[in-house]
């Protein structure tokens, strides 16, 4: 669906003036319709234009979410969860209109089950903020997305991010939703029990389903125990290929690598100059292991072999806390560190995805098509997942740049495809990735839209978004 | 008897769909029949054997992946994988002795649609985290894909996790790919000895929160560790540990440590441990026999009150430390569906593994469900299968 198809769906002016009113009587000021709040709550960090819903609500328990959806679906005006705001394609923005539900005061953990190696917490509770609540009892939550996403957001986009390759994403941390579907009903996903097999698994196919099958309310998570010892370290390689092949070659000698990030020399070259560093300006891995000590002392050990066969090397690492941070100040700067290539610039991230033995390949090609055309995009890559993005840096006002950008992102996914990847690893769809679905997925949409059409009938959980209804 | 439907391809099984449609037929899905026996007792037309759909399609170890047709044996990709240093780090379960068959039964299709998973599960996940992508035929008679080759994408709904776990009732599986793992070079596992099971799980709790990988923590109570072991008599917590040998040695005896305190130790080398791990992961102890076989899951700390509260006469193990309980009870009546159901006071649920056809037509095989959860249910039931052709009756009546 094209962009000017979005912005021209149909609008029941007196529909949303109804419910708007329902819900003032039932909120009183924790509904709010002014501008600035409304657009804050459509912002979309691309160029998909914002697209502000008529309304924010704030709701504090589950029942007052009923009530909400409850009063939206009876006028027939579409629906929007919000956390932070912080996805990249266009997730929360209101394309009919519609109310945005924002979990900002339902930020509570309820409950820590230190043994069981669980907790549940309400959707507005941020991954930061909860592994400072569990920091006390030697637990912590692993996923760990760029931003201080929300659990609610991060559960209905299936983040992941840096720890992805030991710890998983939230498709495997994710035990037991409570979601209010388009009846209002209130249901539970699962039992707080490890396995959720009773039946089919309704947990996962809410997590991902970005808003649009019904509006989560709370959320049982694994944690696990904060490792009694952490290594880490960089390492440079000659080129991105042979750091590619030390990633495959480690994952496939079962080194149980925690972290394992690529950079390529601009991106070094990048943090250099903004954190006053001295990295070696080549293709660079950040290695993380967990463990006890002597598990991370032999798997770093183990790795710097690895590398040194293929060319890489040396192998920094340690295990003292400060030092490693240190090392590791340069991934934690990167964002930063590539703003600071063009001050004033916009970043717009890439978010491919491939099979491991075409990731250099498709990196290789990558950096090629960016130098063929006087871009500015450094990459990062989660490469033990085959995922890498580019922050391409652009002006947003100038049509040129952006056109151009656009263009490169799409030989970007179809280069993907043709490797047989995907086009989101881990951003989502959202808006933004909707036509790259029928690409890459063809017949799946069609039963994607079967259970959309089944569990939202009139198409008012936050619509336009994944699939077309 | 059944009649039979036995397609060679995709195509085939789209046709065979497609002809079941038209004409109102109701499906079973089945692969070489191991798992037959789980499930309500209800009655289908004909049968829609996918044997024939086998043979590995794709298999780069480099990458770490493995396609196959549904039908492929998981004997044959056991093997193929083994010879290649690598496993399905999901440890399946064999159901086929469960049944009183041989070992060594079942395909990959069937691993997936029941969403097996063995001891392992607790570190690397259940079949379904490994289920990367499938074609199938819906009950529409539609051929569709999901996933794909790679390990993490978010393009949509996660169709594999729902049909993991489906029994067959959702669509028919004709292509998969999951994710293989290099094999643990060695392994070793810390037993103690005589614990209670309350004891054991305050011991496996440890142990799991502990920084030693532990990719296996079951107990036997005294009465099956004694089955296990003529002159053990005492009960049995044991802890598996896997990777290279230095590391394993290193965790053992860091384990050992923590575990001290709890009972007295002793330590499995690589082939008792490799043995005493497939007596759990296949349920060894209540194959075959005639009693009725629940598979419990509930919250591992909770695990020995529920255990306890199912009273007289029933014998159990644990898995996952302490949050999967196999328990056999007799065979009568009900098989023990009111109090094993009352003992988890709905904070966990039970599934009826094995029991007579009579037993399965009258008591809940799966874990019952609230009326949401089960309208829910019913709908993505309807959005694969409309007519409600595949298994229909198989996991709950009327769906």
């Amino acid at each position: 669906m094209a962009m000017a198809e979005l912005a021209a769906q149909p609008r029941n002016e007196k529909a949303v003036k109804a419910a708007i009113g329902a819900l003032a009587a039932k909120f009183g000021n924790r509904l709010v319709t002014s501008q600035a709040v409304r657009e804050q709550h459509g912002n979309t960090l691309t160029w998909i234009e914002n697209q502000p819903p008529d309304a924010v609500v704030f709701p504090q328990t589950a029942e007052d979410v009923q009530d909400a959806v409850r009063i939206c679906v009876q006028h027939r005006v579409p629906v929007i969860p919000y956390g932070t705001g912080t996805s990249l394609e266009g997730h929360i923005n209101a394309p009919q209109g519609g109310v945005t539900l924002d979990f900002r005061d339902m930020n509570r953990v309820l409950a820590v089950h230190a043994e069981d190696l669980d907790c549940v917490v309400e959707p507005g509770v941020t991954r930061k903020q909860l592994n400072e609540y569990l920091r006390d009892q030697g637990l912590f939550f692993p996923i760990d997305p760029g931003a201080d996403a929300s659990i609610g957001g991060m559960t209905a986009t299936r983040a992941s991010g840096t720890n992805a390759v030991r710890y998983g994403t939230m498709k495997d941390n994710v035990l037991a939703l409570k979601v209010v579907l388009a009846s209002g009903e209130l249901i539970s996903t699962a039992r707080r029990a490890k396995k959720s097999s009773a039946g089919y698994d309704l947990t996962r196919l809410f997590v991902g389903s970005e808003g649009t099958l019904g509006v989560i309310t709370e959320i049982t998570v694994k944690l696990h125990g904060i490792p009694e010892a952490i290594s880490g370290g960089i390492c440079p390689f000659p080129s991105v290929e042979a750091a590619c092949n030390a990633t495959i070659a480690t994952i496939q000698s079962g080194i149980p690598v925690a972290r394992i990030e690529l950079f390529d020399e601009l991106q070094v070259k990048a943090c250099n100059a903004y954190s006053k560093l001295t990295l070696p300006e080549s293709p660079l891995l950040f290695l993380e292991f967990h463990g006890t000590e002597a598990g991370v002392a032999e798997q770093s050990a183990r790795f710097g072999e690895i590398a040194a066969d293929l060319g890489g090397g040396p192998f920094t690492w340690t295990t003292n806390t400060e030092e490693r941070n240190r090392l590791w100040q340069a991934r934690h700067d990167a964002y930063w560190a590539v703003i600071g290539l063009r001050p004033g610039a916009k970043a717009f991230a890439t978010d491919v995805c491939v099979p491991l033995s075409r990731l250099a390949e498709c990196v290789t090609e990558t950096q090629r098509d960016i130098a063929e055309h006087n871009m500015l995009a450094p990459i990062v890559g989660h490469v033990g997942d085959g995922n890498f993005h580019t922050s391409v840096l652009l002006d947003m006002n100038d049509p040129a740049e952006v056109a151009t950008a656009k263009a490169f992102s799409e030989r970007l996914v179809e280069r993907a495809l043709a490797m047989e990847g995907t086009c989101t690893g881990e951003h989502g769809v959202g808006q933004g990735k909707m036509k790259y679905l029928q690409a890459e997925h063809g017949e799946a949409l069609a039963a994607m839209r079967a259970i959309k059409h089944a569990l939202d009938p009139q198409d008012l959980m936050n619509p336009g978004k994944i699939v077309a209804f | 008897m059944t009649s039979l439907l036995k397609p060679r391809d995709g195509k085939d099984v789209e046709a065979a769909v497609h002809w079941a449609l038209a004409e109102s037929k109701t499906l079973e899905i089945v692969g070489q029949g191991s798992k037959r026996g789980v499930g309500r007792a209800a009655q289908w037309d004909l049968s829609l054997d996918l044997s024939d759909l086998s043979g590995v399609t794709l298999y780069e170890p480099d990458e770490l992946i493995l396609s196959a047709k549904a039908g492929t044996p998981m004997a044959e990709i056991e093997a193929l994988l083994a010879a290649n240093n690598q496993e399905l780090a999901f440890e399946p379960v064999d159901y086929g002795p469960v049944f009183g068959a041989g070992p060594g039964r079942g395909t990959i299709g069937g691993v997936l649609g029941a969403n097996l998973s063995g001891p392992r599960r607790i570190k690397a996940g259940a079949a379904r985290d490994h289920f990367l992508g499938f074609t199938a035929v819906s009950g529409r008679a539609e051929t569709f894909k999901s996933g794909g080759r790679v390990v993490k994408n978010v393009t949509g709904y996660d169709l594999c996790k729902v049909m993991a776990g489906s029994w067959g009732t959702l669509a028919a599986l004709t292509d998969v790919t999951v994710k293989v793992l290099p094999r643990a070079e060695t392994e070793e596992t810390v037993l103690v000895l005589g614990l209670d099971d309350a004891t054991a799980a305050r011991a496996m709790s440890a142990a799991m929160g502990s920084s030693n990988d532990v990719s296996g923590a079951a107990h036997f109570p005294a009465p099956v560790a004694a089955s296990l072991q003529a002159e053990a008599g005492a009960a049995l917590t044991a802890l598996r540990l896997e990777g290279v040998a230095p590391s394993v040695v290193h965790r053992r005896r860091a384990l050992e440590v923590l575990l001290k305190s709890f009972g007295e130790i002793a330590v499995l080398e690589e082939g008792a441990s490799r043995d005493v791990w497939r007596v759990i992961r296949n349920v060894t102890p209540f194959t075959g026999g005639a009693r009725a076989l629940w598979r419990i899951s509930v919250a591992p700390t909770r695990g020995h009150e529920v255990a306890a509260a199912i009273g007289e006469g029933a014998e159990y193990v644990y898995d996952w430390a302490g949050g999967l309980i196999w328990v056999a009870l007799p065979a009568t009546e009900d098989g023990g569906a009111e109090r094993v159901r009352r003992a988890i006071a709905a904070n966990g649920h039970a599934t009826l593994i094995r029991a007579p056809a009579a037993i399965r037509a009258s008591v809940p095989v799966f874990e019952p469900q609230e009326p949401g959860l089960a309208a829910l249910t019913r709908r993505v039931k309807e959005s694969f299968d409309p007519k409600g052709i595949f298994g229909p009756g198989r996991m709950y009546a009327g769906i």
